[in-house]
């Protein structure tokens, strides 16, 4: 084997300049399939931190209530029960906590926007509170300082509301102004609540601009419904990769308790009021989801990237393909009369084989490793400058409001071993037919 | 002496005002009156449909303005809104068919279920701006006093949605003019106290209806003012107010449809 490695090695430093501008080639495409892995990762993993820090457990027991025919509201009676029901069936849940869900017009002195306002209660939402940060006064403010306002403890004060930066900037609010939330209650009718800011909260992705949150009764007096409701019980585990299982299971358990139970439909629950509001059937229906189900309105953004990477690495994995055997029929051609000594002293075709498909797989090592150690090397130095993303498409893309990516070690690896089997690949065919040359043949041809 | 007489002259005006007050006072089934003459004023038996303009004023100073038809059958309890200008928004048109509340987007040729309250177009109008008047029929009504809107001497009168009403106002406070027992004032409150919306109805057209055999009263101007996002208004003009049958298969989605073809 070190033989060969010898030869492989020796044979790229031989034909040094096919080597550099082949290995250059192999090099940019790592790089810029690494680059691309981790941008599409980092998307994902917002995505899931920011669906399960707003507005979703990994597994949601969510509902509507209908108490006419063409109306919905997304309440649940008997929390107290459903909450046992979740917490007897899911032992293995990390957390299980409830929130009440609704849907209201902020308006602050200088602006209005709409957004989904949560109802929740401040001792259960100790993961919910650990992953955010206070906003700095420049996040949501021009000219502002680095200075933090407010405690998310304050949030235990009745009729507060924490909001998150992009919110206060558009709202014109800082900790201590007043907003008011105008809704429907249950009944159809409109309400208000006058609201102080308790704390900003810097962005989570684009979709902290849809949530605000509050105590659990303010939305209950806001909506008019009775202690024991609720909005969704949300399950948190340590795997999330368990979600769908653990879904099924509480679906078959809430069904064996009498509860009736909509089918699975991966939609968020505001969009599905339309559909339920259409329905024959009057009272409470269950609706279990898990957390990408509640954002699957923006799966598409990784959908689409996945595909866009897939179709420009194909691309250019063609190009290298085609580089490389190209390569290596010259280096067969070159090396004819080399093959015919080496075969003419005893080597099988084999050996032929394999020294070929090692220099190729070699090559497509060294220069995916060259490749891979610069792209994580900018990737690393972008991170480190915390780059904030102003540009609204671009953060919506991003998810986020700095420029980060993901750099797993998974991906240095699985990158590495993918590139070195397409060169190895790519060198088959040539290195197939050097090996059946015949000695006296490619001596002849050598001469 | 000068003094006592002063205290005196005061009580004995303050009773005679106070009397007065209380000449001028609506009792319980008066007021239930007032508001159900209100109603029948602008009721018309038979269909409706008028041109509108309604133009939407921001608070950080943008503008929008609509044209739009609005067709009525009462009877039928149907209700629509065809926008006609501006170009971008013709086409689009909100109907409301067995108490459901449907917006049709022609750029998309999708409908959407909105609730009652949603706003017209997204200015401060809202559905039952522009539908019959069903005061009487929605809240329970209670005399708060004679005053004077201006020039006018008004009734002001709170009104509270019954129990079971579909309305998106629980409580409204009417103003209504003495003599000719037309809205003057309307304003809004939400389940909280907290005021929502004024609005004013500045003129009123006065039209023969052949199916009620009667007068029926049209407000020929509505100027809605939010009271939460303050400088935020609307004002609806209405033109062309006809109360002749309309034809009877308008209260479709297909021939909402077939106008943005």
């Amino acid at each position: 084997m070190l033989t060969m490695l010898n030869i492989a090695f020796r044979n790229l430093l031989q034909a040094k300049r096919r080597t550099l501008l082949l290995g250059l080639a192999v090099a940019i495409v790592a790089t810029l399939f690494l680059f691309l892995r981790a941008v599409s990762s980092s998307i994902s993993e917002r995505m899931i931190e920011s669906a399960t820090t707003l507005s979703a457990g990994h597994v949601n027991v969510g509902g509507f209530f209908k108490i006419r025919k063409k109306a919905s509201a997304p309440i649940l009676s008997e929390r107290t029960r459903i909450r046992d029901i979740v917490t007897k069936a899911v032992p293995e849940a990390s957390g299980v906590i409830d929130r009440h869900r609704g849907w209201g017009r902020i308006i602050s002195p200088a602006s209005s926007i709409n957004a989904g306002v949560n109802g929740i209660n401040y001792n259960e939402e100790g993961r919910f509170f650990k992953s955010l940060r206070l906003a700095k006064e420049s996040e949501y403010k021009k000219d502002g300082t680095d200075q933090t306002f407010g405690s998310f403890e304050d949030m235990q004060k009745p009729n507060t509301a924490l909001i998150f930066a992009g919110q206060a900037k558009k709202l014109e609010l800082r900790v201590g102004d007043s907003l008011t939330l105008v809704t429907e209650a249950s009944g159809g009718q409109d309400n208000t609540v006058d609201l102080r800011v308790a704390a900003i909260a810097s962005d989570v992705g684009f979709m902290s601009n849809w949530s605000i949150f509050t105590q659990r009764q303010v939305v209950l007096d806001l909506y008019r419904v009775g202690p024991d409701t609720t909005g969704v019980v949300m399950v948190y585990l340590d795997e999330a990769d368990q979600a769908t299982a653990v879904m099924e299971r509480l679906r078959k358990t809430f069904a064996d308790n009498g509860f009736l139970v909509m089918d699975h439909d991966p939609n968020p629950f505001f969009m599905k009021f339309e559909k339920v509001s259409g329905e024959d059937w009057l009272g409470q229906k269950l609706d279990l989801t898990i957390w990408s189900d509640e954002i699957s309105f923006v799966l598409w953004i990784t959908n689409a990237l996945d595909f866009i990477s897939a179709i420009v690495i194909t691309l250019l994995a063609v190009i290298i393909i085609g580089g490389i055997m190209n390569s290596m029929w010259m280096s067969v051609r070159e090396r004819t009369k080399e093959i015919g000594t080496v075969r003419a002293i005893g080597a099988q075709r084999g050996f032929i084989l394999q020294m070929f498909v090692f220099e190729a797989i070699m090559l497509g090592f060294l220069a995916s490793g060259l490749g891979v150690l610069f792209g994580s090397i900018v990737i690393l130095a972008i991170n480190g400058m915390n780059i904030p993303i102003t540009n609204d498409g671009m953060r919506l893309f991003m998810m986020a409001n700095t420029l980060k990516f993901s750099l797993h070690p998974s991906q240095i690896v699985s990158t590495l071993i993918l590139f070195s089997v397409i060169t190895g690949l790519a060198a088959l065919y040539p290195a197939l037919k050097a090996a059946r040359l015949r000695p006296v043949e490619a001596l002849m041809q050598g001469k | 002496m000068l003094r006592m007489k002063t205290v005196t002259l005061g009580m004995t005006l303050s009773v005679a005002l106070l009397s007065g007050k209380a000449l001028a006072a609506l009792d319980e089934a008066q007021t239930k009156e007032l508001i159900k003459l209100v109603d029948e004023r602008q009721r018309a038996t038979g269909d409706y449909a008028s041109v509108v303009f309604i133009d939407q004023k921001e608070k950080d100073g943008s503008t929008k303005a609509f044209e739009a038809r609005v067709y009525r059958r009462d009877a039928d309890d149907k209700w629509m809104i065809l926008f006609t200008k501006p170009k971008a928004e013709a086409g689009k048109g909100y109907l409301r068919v067995e108490k459901n509340l449907f917006l049709y987007e022609p750029s998309l040729g999708k409908w959407e279920r909105q609730t009652e309250r949603a706003s017209i177009a997204g200015t401060n109008s809202r559905r039952d701006d522009f539908d019959e008047s069903r005061l009487a029929i929605e809240y329970d009504a209670k005399f708060i006093g004679d005053e004077k809107l201006g020039k006018f001497p008004v009734h002001r009168v709170k009104l509270t949605a019954k129990p079971n009403a579909d309305v998106a106002s629980p409580i409204v406070e009417l103003w209504v003019d003495q003599e000719s027992k037309n809205i003057l004032k309307r304003q809004e409150s939400a389940l909280s106290g907290k005021l929502l919306r004024t609005t004013y109805y500045p003129g009123w057209d006065k039209m023969f209806s052949k199916s009620k055999g009667s007068d029926v009263y049209v407000p020929k101007e509505i100027r809605v003012f939010d009271e939460v996002e303050k400088g935020n208004s609307t004002t609806v003009v209405l033109r062309d107010v006809k109360l002749d049958p309309l034809d009877a298969n308008m209260f479709t989605k297909a021939w909402l449809e077939s106008q943005s073809r």
